[in-house]
């Protein structure tokens, strides 16, 4: 169809080798003598070239020893100033998402960017960053991006579209027919040059639409208050927190925020230490939901009545708000009088805080209760919005539907963001894009709209072009690039301004010039700018703080509404942990990140509950199909207990038709039963179960510690009782080493530890530390055959009691990487000292030494270690290649590996100290890549030969303790135990 | 029956089995030795695009050898120097020779010099050129006379064992850091005995483990 496409047919390098022993082509191969249409092997694009290349080497292996490869060295030919080769750049820039901008400090090894950190200057990310940010730096080095321009599906150029932009700008006129539609814009220079556009053509419209949005946040806001605000939460200050259907600490947050403010509150270090308290009411288990001290499952559908229920409990709004709600039950009054009383005793000091996938009104519910409480200006506070309206995005989209069905439209320009996958199935996107005379799609992929586009142009990718963005606040940071677009992309803001003939026409000019001119002043303002792109944070940028009021009777009219009709299932769209809209969807470490709770990778699925699952019959990896609003998608379930009762979730952005090799047809696309009057959850659907089965590749299927405390947990009054429980949890008799113990008493000693308590098993480490040491992805087949090669391995256990405990339970997660054991029972087993002891107590890893008995494997308690079963990283791609991390090896095929704590990291620190004269590295001066992401702080590495470093600190508390300590493994990485603070009114529904 | 072979045949038969276990030996031996790194690495003297010596700069005109390679202090990699270095010196010197016209091709076209890499270490091994300097190991002791080579061929066989020769035992190898680009100097004393005050003050202890040079 398009030539692109010949690109697309290639190696797939980033599944499996195994996987392509599945097709007809391998097995042909493979019972031929000698392969028919040898020339046609020769073909770059052919799947074969691979296995040809396999064979080769093997046959070549010999040979190339003999001869001395010769190597060139290819020096700059002017020097850089302040370059060193080898020594990598950090900059700083922003990532936006959701209409959210997030600073970042960007690693730049010999001009690639390799590695994502957050900014610690940053206000949204003190120094932390998200599973997406850390994976974002894998999508620049995508193979499978646009590269060229295309016209009506044939490959272009860049002057081709320059020559007819130039002429059919001239045609536009007014701009009547002209549309922009674009994902939510926080980029001020865009919002210039989106005015200018709009100056020009006077007749245009400009849409924003995103598929995952907080758009009913923000309606919520306008509907409490009569104005747009912007709500921040500090969660930091908050002692009692109820989450309505907001998972903040996982996907509804765009930044690490949250995170760190909440988990300020966790931090317990002795047994006095006071504890925030969280409730969670949601319908899918999330992160949030598994860090809640009391967890409610409930329909999304449901919560608009609960929280009606709970401001009346409250008495908020005093008569004026006359309260219709839905069914009450006697656990629900319970819940929503225990919770009235926590919050009524902690006025001033409690936070109500609402998803955005609930509806305008429980928003403004949940404003009403925080004013009514005293949270204003406390744990609650509010900045002036930028826009003046908020015109929610479905409505813009909606008029936009109509106007090109109805021929008004002749010019559509489409900034990104996939519409013709990602709007809403009735109205018919794509077919109506069809419609549209001249459609032109700035793109990062040849998508599902690109391909539909008159034009589609390659985009440049965030790391690779000039722009900005501000954090939700108004905090304003420069997105600068790493490295020159790879694919000759241009910005959005180039492309708008282009049409527009803005008086810039570079991406750096249009962001450089906007800001110097509201710096003002020659010279200062250059001075400003560049303090601005060192720093990451613009100065004086941020909005001023306001102090709206509520207006109850306005409320009223909005809470109203009879609860749904409860005999059809409710849906949930949620957005992906992995591929979130859809636009991460060839993105291969995302994909392989598994669910955090329920572990899926490569796909997505219908969740249930399990007594749901019951009652339509239908078992695990069972293909149902689900109906609504005269549409229907089909989807494997999958059982996920603490589901709430008739809803189902599923994920979107999955089902991708036009992609990428990797992200191509996986999982289901949920967009096709996702109306505008169902857009976030619906309670209308029918579901059947259809013929057939479909496998599901999790990475963890067990729910059970099997009794044994790997996780050690215990309420916070039972831990004031008991400071030492954790330690005490296992009894065993007196522990003996074969082998005499190690000398530590020169130098370093390291260790690690994880604070349970906080961590909210978001993945964010996982992903980091893929991207640091440079792990491979091996593809859906053989995470199924459970050769995942994720060096932390972050598990998840259910726990219940109660009178279902497979229904309702409670989850910890742990993240489990080598714990670098004092007596490793690893070293032991190896026959070539591939694995052995460091002097400062590591267990180093010998790649190069490395045979492959998997013996170490095998002796290894808690299974951390893992083989390379094929050769993941053969056949790579150059451009992919770039992302790799120049310090750690990149191992083949048949060799083992696992976590090093970063050992390339201590290294560096290490000799750096010596350089410098230092004795002794100092403390918190080398951080693992896990630790450094960590959203949640949980994670903390050092030296605990240093009695006064933070790590030996946090072991001497009570809560610490060894995972399996009665084997005598003396790991290095210890935990502290989870810690939950129940309220005593609902604690008989969980005990520790 | 007749013979088909006169039994004259066994003897050549001894003789040929013999032959060919000799050769198997002999090429297996021959392999062994030839890729010893002592015998495959040593020595090796690959021809350069530009005739560059070593002898004239660092030796003849006496030039520290960080004035090309001023990376070494700071970083892993003791850098090749960019075209603009040779050219600082050589729009005044030499600006017409032949044999830069290579140089000046780089110079004005903006394309690298494409030299060709000496000293080769595993990809899995991760050497430290700023760690060693700094402890005041000479560029000598692994490059030998550099600044009486002609054209640079490498000294060391580089191999694992050779290194930990010296991390087993650093003191003979160690000198104060501001002579480590003297080559020709020779200690006035013990050279052990100057290395083993330089390891007291600055606590040397070069790692033995894996994870020293394997990540």
């Amino acid at each position: 169809m398009i030539q692109i496409q010949t690109k697309q047919s290639g190696k797939q390098y980033w599944r499996s080798l195994d996987q392509l022993s599945h097709t007809g082509e391998f097995k042909d191969w493979l019972h031929r003598e000698f392969p028919a249409n040898a020339s046609e092997m020769l073909d770059g694009t052919s799947r074969r070239n691979l296995l040809k290349l396999m064979a080769a080497s093997m046959g070549l292996a010999g040979l190339t020893a003999c001869r001395r490869p010769v190597e060139k060295i290819l020096p700059n030919v002017r020097g850089v100033e302040d370059y060193i080769p080898g020594k990598p750049f950090f900059y700083s820039t922003v990532f936006t998402q959701g209409g959210t901008g997030m600073g970042l400090l960007v690693e730049v090894n010999d001009g690639r960017p390799t590695k994502i950190e957050g900014n610690p200057d940053h206000p949204y990310s003190l120094g932390a960053a998200t599973g997406y940010q850390q994976a974002s730096v894998l999508g620049l080095y995508d193979p499978d991006r646009a590269r060229i321009p295309m016209t009506g599906g044939n490959p272009s150029e860049w002057k081709a579209f320059d020559d007819f932009a130039k002429d059919h700008s001239t045609k536009l006129g007014t701009g009547e027919g002209l549309r922009f539609l674009s994902d939510r814009i926080c980029s001020p220079s865009l919002l210039a040059v989106k005015a200018a556009a709009l100056a020009k053509y006077p007749g245009a419209k400009w849409v924003e639409y995103n598929a995952v949005t907080h758009d009913e946040t923000a309606a919520g806001g306008q509907l409490a208050f009569g104005q747009p605000v912007i709500t921040r939460h500090k969660f930091d200050k908050a002692d009692v927190i109820l989450s309505l259907d907001d998972d903040f600490l996982g996907l509804d947050a765009n930044t690490v925020l949250p995170q760190k403010e909440f988990s300020r509150r966790r931090r317990v270090t002795s047994a006095k230490d006071e504890m925030n308290r969280l409730y969670v009411i949601e319908s899918q288990y999330s992160v949030t939901g598994a860090m809640a001290d009391h967890r409610l499952r409930m329909r999304s559908s449901d919560v608009k009545g609960f929280v009606a229920d709970l401001a009346a409990e409250l008495k908020v709004g005093g008569n004026e708000l006359q309260i219709v709600g839905g069914n009450r039950d006697a656990k629900r009054t319970k819940w929503i009088k225990a919770i009235a009383k926590d919050l009524t005793e902690h006025k001033g000091k409690c936070l109500v805080v609402a998803g955005p996938r609930q509806p305008a009104a429980v928003h403004a519910m949940a404003h009403l209760i925080n004013q009514a409480l005293g949270n204003v200006g406390e744990t609650v506070v509010f900045f002036k919005s930028a826009a003046d309206t908020v015109r929610p995005q479905l409505d813009a989209i909606k008029e936009l539907a109509a106007d090109m069905a109805g021929g008004k439209v002749s010019t559509l320009v489409m900034l990104g963001g996939n519409p013709a996958y990602t709007a809403p199935a009735d109205l018919e996107f794509a077919a109506n894009l069809k419609k549209v005379p001249l459609s032109i799609y700035l793109g990062l992929e040849v998508d599902e709209t690109a391909v539909l586009s008159k034009w589609s142009l390659p985009e440049a990718h965030y790391l690779e072009s000039w722009s900005d963005a501000t954090a939700p606040d108004g905090t304003a940071s420069v997105q600068q690039p790493m490295i020159q677009p790879l694919y000759f992309g241009r910005t959005a803001a180039e492309l708008v301004a282009q049409l527009a003939g803005y008086k810039d026409q570079r991406a750096y000019d249009i962001v450089r010039n906007y800001w110097i001119a509201k710096f003002g002043g020659k010279d200062e303002a250059e001075k400003t700018w560049r303090k601005s792109l060192h720093d990451g944070v613009i100065p004086g940028a941020a909005q001023a703080e306001i102090k709206p009021t509520i207006d109850v009777k306005k409320i009223n009219g909005a809470i109203q509404g009879a609860a749904a009709a409860t005999d059809a299932l409710e849906v949930v769209f949620v957005q992906s942990a992995s591929v979130y809209d859809g636009r991460f969807a060839n993105n291969g470490w995302l994909q392989e990140a598994p669910e955090p709770m329920n572990k899926l990778t490569w796909d997505n699925a219908a969740l249930l509950s399990p007594a749901t699952a019951k009652k339509l019959g239908v078992a695990q990896g069972d293909v149902i199909s689900i109906e609504r609003a005269g549409r229907g998608m089909q989807a494997p379930v999958l059982i996920q207990p603490g589901q709430a009762d008739d809803s189902i979730s599923i994920a979107l952005g999955y089902g991708r038709v036009e992609c990428g090799r990797v992200g191509k047809n996986v999982g289901e696309n949920a967009y096709r039963i996702r109306t505008t009057d169902g857009f976030r959850f619906a309670a209308d659907a029918r579901v059947r179960k259809v013929a057939g089965t479909y496998p599901l590749a999790q990475t963890q299927e067990h729910g059970s510690m099997e009794g044994r405390p790997l996780v050690r947990e215990a309420n916070l009054e039972e831990f004031r009782k008991e400071p030492k429980f954790a330690q005490e949890m296992v009894e065993h008799g007196p522990l003996v080493a074969l082998y005499p113990d190690h000398d530590y008493s020169k130098g370093y000693q390291w260790g690690m530890s994880i604070d349970l308590n906080v961590c909210s098993g978001c993945n964010a480490c996982v992903i980091a530390c893929q991207s640091e040491n440079n792990i491979p992805i091996v593809g859906k087949d053989q995470v199924i055959k459970g050769r995942e090669m994720h060096w932390i391995r972050m598990d998840r256990y259910y726990s219940g009691t109660g009178e279902h405990p497979d229904e309702d339970p409670q989850v910890v997660t742990q993240p489990v990487t080598c714990m670098q054991c004092e007596t490793a029972p690893c070293e032991n087993v190896c026959p070539v000292a591939a694995t052995t002891h460091s002097p400062e107590g590591l267990n180093d890893m010998a790649y190069n030494r490395c045979v492959g008995t998997r013996y170490c494997s095998n002796n290894c308690p808690y299974k951390v270690r893992r083989f390379n079963f094929l050769a993941w990283n053969y056949g790579t791609e150059e451009v992919q290649k770039m992302h790799y991390n120049p310090n750690v090896t990149v191992r083949m095929r048949g060799v083992m590996e696992k976590c090093t704590y970063c050992v390339q990291r201590i290294q560096e620190k290490k000799i750096l100290a010596k350089r410098e004269g230092r004795r002794l590295i100092k403390d918190g001066e080398i951080q693992t890549a896990c630790q450094q992401t960590c959203p949640a702080d949980a994670i903390v590495f050092g030296n605990i030969n240093d009695a006064e470093s933070r790590v030996a600190k946090l072991k001497g508390q009570t809560r610490d303790y060894s995972m399996l300590e009665e084997l005598n493994t003396k790991p290095r990485t210890t935990y502290l135990a989870k810690l939950r603070n129940p309220n005593e009114e609902l604690a008989e529904k969980h005990n520790g | 029956m007749a013979l088909i072979f006169p039994k004259s045949t066994d003897k050549y038969v001894k003789i040929g089995g013999g032959v060919v276990a000799l050769l198997v030996l002999g090429g297996i031996s021959a392999y062994a030795y030839f890729t010893l790194p002592q015998v495959m690495d040593t020595g090796y003297s690959p021809q350069q695009p530009v005739a560059y010596s070593h002898k004239i700069h660092a030796g003849n005109l006496g030039m520290d050898c960080y004035y090309c390679h001023n990376t070494v202090y700071k970083a892993a990699y003791s850098a090749i120097p960019p075209t603009e270095t040779c050219m600082n010196c050589h729009v005044r010197v030499k600006p017409q020779s032949e044999r830069l016209l290579k140089v000046r091709e780089s110079y004005a076209s903006g394309e690298s010099i494409p030299w060709v890499k000496i000293h080769r270490l595993p990809d899995y091994v991760y050497f430290n050129h700023s760690a060693h300097i700094n402890a005041g190991v000479s560029c000598v002791t692994c490059h030998g006379r550099i600044d009486q080579m002609v054209e640079v061929k490498q000294f060391a066989p580089l191999n694992m064992g050779w290194c930990l020769d010296c991390h087993r035992n650093p003191a003979p190898n160690l000198r104060p850091v501001e002579l480590v680009t003297k080559l020709s100097w020779t200690p006035d004393r013990d050279p052990a005995e100057i290395g083993r005050e330089i390891i007291a003050a600055k606590h040397i202890n070069p790692p033995t483990n894996c994870s020293g040079c394997h990540r």
